[in-house]
């Protein structure tokens, strides 16, 4: 009555058997950014898996683009590859032709329409980029799969994107919080928070563990930075 | 140039034995009957100055547009073929889009003057790229405009050469012009004295009598960028000069 | 209905609500997902026994739903059993079985045999059609001597000298297959074990935490609950203690104490009548 008719045995059954085509795969990562005054923070774990299963515990989903902007990736990686490939001959292009590196606000808006390029057919990909902006000041901006982009000043994507998020809204964004700090937050404290969420992850996350790879950006250049995490 | 001339002339795809492209070099003689048009870059912005040719007392002389605005940050001055001009301007205006839409930030004047001189070389054979024109642009084209180094005046000539220029002419009256400006152009110039040297300038080289309606001025600043003078603002400069 | 004699329902499942569910799958609301335990389980004779291990972490889709689910059910005082698939069905799968187990040995005045407590656990496997998914590794010792049971949630079993079930079964095996032999000793039993549910543990996503083991001899039990921790939680950098006043007071009501009345309830007597 419930089970579809003869589904017991497949081979007998009448109906015509429809095969689909799935050419996305989810290898599983999260990235998290945090922006201050004049920096930013970006992290992502190191964990590259598929089902059940590990492909690699020390894969790098960090991505810097020029010496102010850095893209974290985490999803389909096959399209990470074939995207941050892309985007690293734009900028080439974008050097040579214009005389200038270009800038994390110009990047962002062109990892948008080269997303919404392939609408119909899109990277299967949780993108954040990272970065100073014109001023110095750091600045994140999301991106769902097709192009749409917000500019925020902290992000978890990824995996655990959904389970890290609150938790950034309330201790950095202050949200549900009476006595609200004016202080904007230090660079010390980013990276705290920024390891202890990935820590957090890493407990109920099964896609998220290993290592936490992270990059410091500030006026000086992009510095890494290396965590562990628990390896089950 | 005429004692050479030969077959090599007929071509735009074959150069002659002295390594010279006859066609594109007619192309640059044909701006030299276009009317005159005059740019000078000053710190505070770039003042483009052009004279309109009235040839009939029906004509109306607003329909003569010989500075456009591209985008907001940039304008252009052109000179010769105006059918041939609309083309470029069309270009650079697509180009100066495209740049927004992609990277949300302002082109730079010389990216912008890159894109056009793209398409000013397309002559020639037909390739993958589309249909080639039959022959060059026959147009000269100053670029003022603001970008993150300031202001800027370009100059580009039917070949695709462009060539960054303090103060530049273009046209009929471009060789007495462009003495003239290097005379009187100083690096401490206001884009006021800027403006009554372009005029001034404008003046002594057109056939006609300057007045507010033969002539085009736009200043680009960085505070009001792209700014074409109405009519009273021209009778109001021509008023000063003396 | 009598306090002092209370109903019992009546046995077996209730398929009252099928019907209803299937009406409300048509219409979009999809069943929520029940929880899996994702499991590596092990079990393997030795000389003297058997020894049972298991990882303890639970979940549900991609989520940990538990981070130490016990999953070594205790069976008969000789006999524990793994459960490895639904969380649900492996628990209360083997505590009905061993409430029969206990019967059985009431009934009988024996200890039960392990082969009794597969024949029970296959047998109900069967009449459910895979539908209640339970895998299991039951392992025991009785007068035949030790035993070990691989049972699968369509209710076939095998008897082996060593077995791994759920998803890190594969991770495991191969841990057993290069080193395991005939008449290990007890030391080198258990440390095979753990490395097993350990492989199982990092090498399958739907295993992890920590690891439990059972040692079954003739006559003793040693059930090792976290045995070993195979991971050590990250230590936390900052603090997340929140100021006095950060919950905001929506609203606020002062009750004068002195006018509250306090009303005497006086219990009521049992009805015995």
């Amino acid at each position: 009555m419930f089970a579809t008719e003869n589904a017991y045995y497949p081979d007998y059954s009448t109906k015509p058997i429809q095969h689909s085509f799935s050419p996305y795969a989810d290898n599983g990562g999260s990235v998290v950014a945090i922006a201050g005054d004049d920096f930013v923070v970006v992290g992502a774990d190191t964990r590259l898996s598929a089902g059940f299963s590990i492909y690699t515990r020390e894969q790098n989903k960090l991505f810097p683009l020029s010496n102010t902007t850095v893209l974290g990736c985490s999803g389909c990686w096959c399209d990470t590859l074939t995207l941050t490939r892309i985007l690293k001959s734009r900028m080439q292009m974008y050097h040579q032709e214009h005389n200038k590196v270009m800038s994390t606000t110009a990047c962002a808006q062109m990892l948008s329409t080269m997303l919404y390029y392939k609408r119909f057919f899109p990277y299967y990909i949780s993108n954040i980029l990272v970065g100073l902006d014109n001023e110095g000041k750091g600045c994140i901006y999301s991106y769902d799969p097709i192009g749409h982009c917000e500019k925020t000043t902290y992000r978890a994507g990824g995996s655990a994107g959904a389970l890290l998020q609150p938790l950034l809204d309330n201790q950095i964004g202050q949200k549900n919080l009476t006595k609200v700090s004016a202080e904007s937050i230090t660079q010390e404290k980013a990276l705290a928070i920024l390891k202890d969420v990935f820590i957090s992850a890493a407990e109920r996350d099964i896609y998220t563990g290993d290592n936490v790879m992270i990059n410091i950006i500030t006026k000086d250049g992009i510095k890494e930075d290396n965590f562990e995490l628990r390896k089950d | 140039m005429f004692l050479t001339r030969s077959e090599y002339d007929r071509g735009v795809n074959t150069f002659s034995p002295e390594g010279r492209l006859f066609q594109v070099e007619y192309a640059i003689e044909a701006i030299k009957l276009g009317s005159t048009a005059i740019g000078i870059c000053t710190s505070e912005g770039v003042v483009l100055a052009v004279e309109k040719r009235i040839t009939s007392p029906l004509m109306e002389p607003t329909t003569i547009e010989k500075i456009v605005e591209v985008d907001k940050h940039i304008g252009c001055a052109v000179s010769g073929l105006m059918a041939d001009s609309r083309t470029m301007i069309d270009r650079a205006r697509v180009e100066c889009q495209n740049h927004w839409f992609v990277y949300n930030e302002n082109m730079s004047v010389e990216s912008c003057a890159q894109g056009v001189s793209n398409l000013a070389i397309q002559f020639g054979d037909s390739d993958d790229d589309g249909a080639a024109m039959s022959r060059p642009f026959g147009v000269a084209i100053l670029f003022a405009g603001i970008d993150e180094k300031g202001p800027q005046l370009y100059h580009m000539d039917p070949s695709g050469t462009f060539v960054q220029f303090d103060a530049k002419a273009i046209g009929s009256g471009s060789e007495g012009a462009q003495q003239s400006l290097q005379e009187v152009y100083h690096r401490s110039m206001t884009l006021e004295e800027a403006t009554t040297a372009a005029l001034t300038i404008l003046k002594q080289v057109m056939e006609e009598k300057l007045n507010a309606s033969n002539v085009e001025v736009m200043t680009m600043t960085p505070k009001d960028l792209f700014h074409m003078f109405p009519k009273e603002q021209v009778e109001e400069v021509i008023g000063k000069l003396t | 209905m009598s306090v002092l004699c209370p109903e019992i329902p009546t046995p077996g499942f209730s398929f009252e609500n099928c019907k209803r569910n299937a009406v409300l799958e048509t219409k979009g609301f999809a069943l929520p997902k029940a929880v899996k335990t994702g499991t590596t389980i092990v079990g393997i004779t030795y000389k003297d026994g058997v020894i049972l291990g298991a990882d303890t972490r639970a979940t549900e889709d991609t989520t940990v739903a538990d981070k130490n689910s016990e999953k070594i059910h205790y069976l008969a005082p000789n006999m524990y059993c793994c459960g490895a698939g639904t969380a649900a069905d492996t628990e209360m799968t083997t505590q009905m079985i061993s409430s029969q187990l206990e019967l059985h040995k009431l009934y009988t005045n024996r200890v039960a045999r392990v082969c009794t407590a597969n024949q029970l656990l296959k047998q109900y496997l069967f009449r459910y059609q895979g539908y209640v998914g339970a895998a299991l590794i039951l392992g025991g010792v009785d007068v035949e001597g030790p035993h070990l049971y691989m049972i699968y949630p369509h209710g076939s079993s095998d008897k082996l000298p060593y077995g791994t079930m759920g998803s890190g079964s594969l991770a495991a095996i191969a841990v057993f297959e290069s080193r395991w032999r005939p008449d290990l000793e007890e030391q080198e039993g258990v440390q095979l074990v753990r490395d097993a549910i350990a492989a199982g543990i990092f090498n399958d996503l739907g295993s992890g935490s920590n690891i439990d083991l059972c040692v079954i001899r003739k006559g003793s039990v040693d059930y090792k609950r976290t045995f070993d921790e195979a991971n050590k939680k990250g230590v936390k950098q900052a603090s997340y203690r929140y100021p006095r006043g950060a919950t905001s007071v929506l609203s606020t009501r002062v009750v004068d104490i002195e006018e509250v009345a306090v009303q005497r309830i006086e219990p009521e007597r049992m009805e015995i009548a």
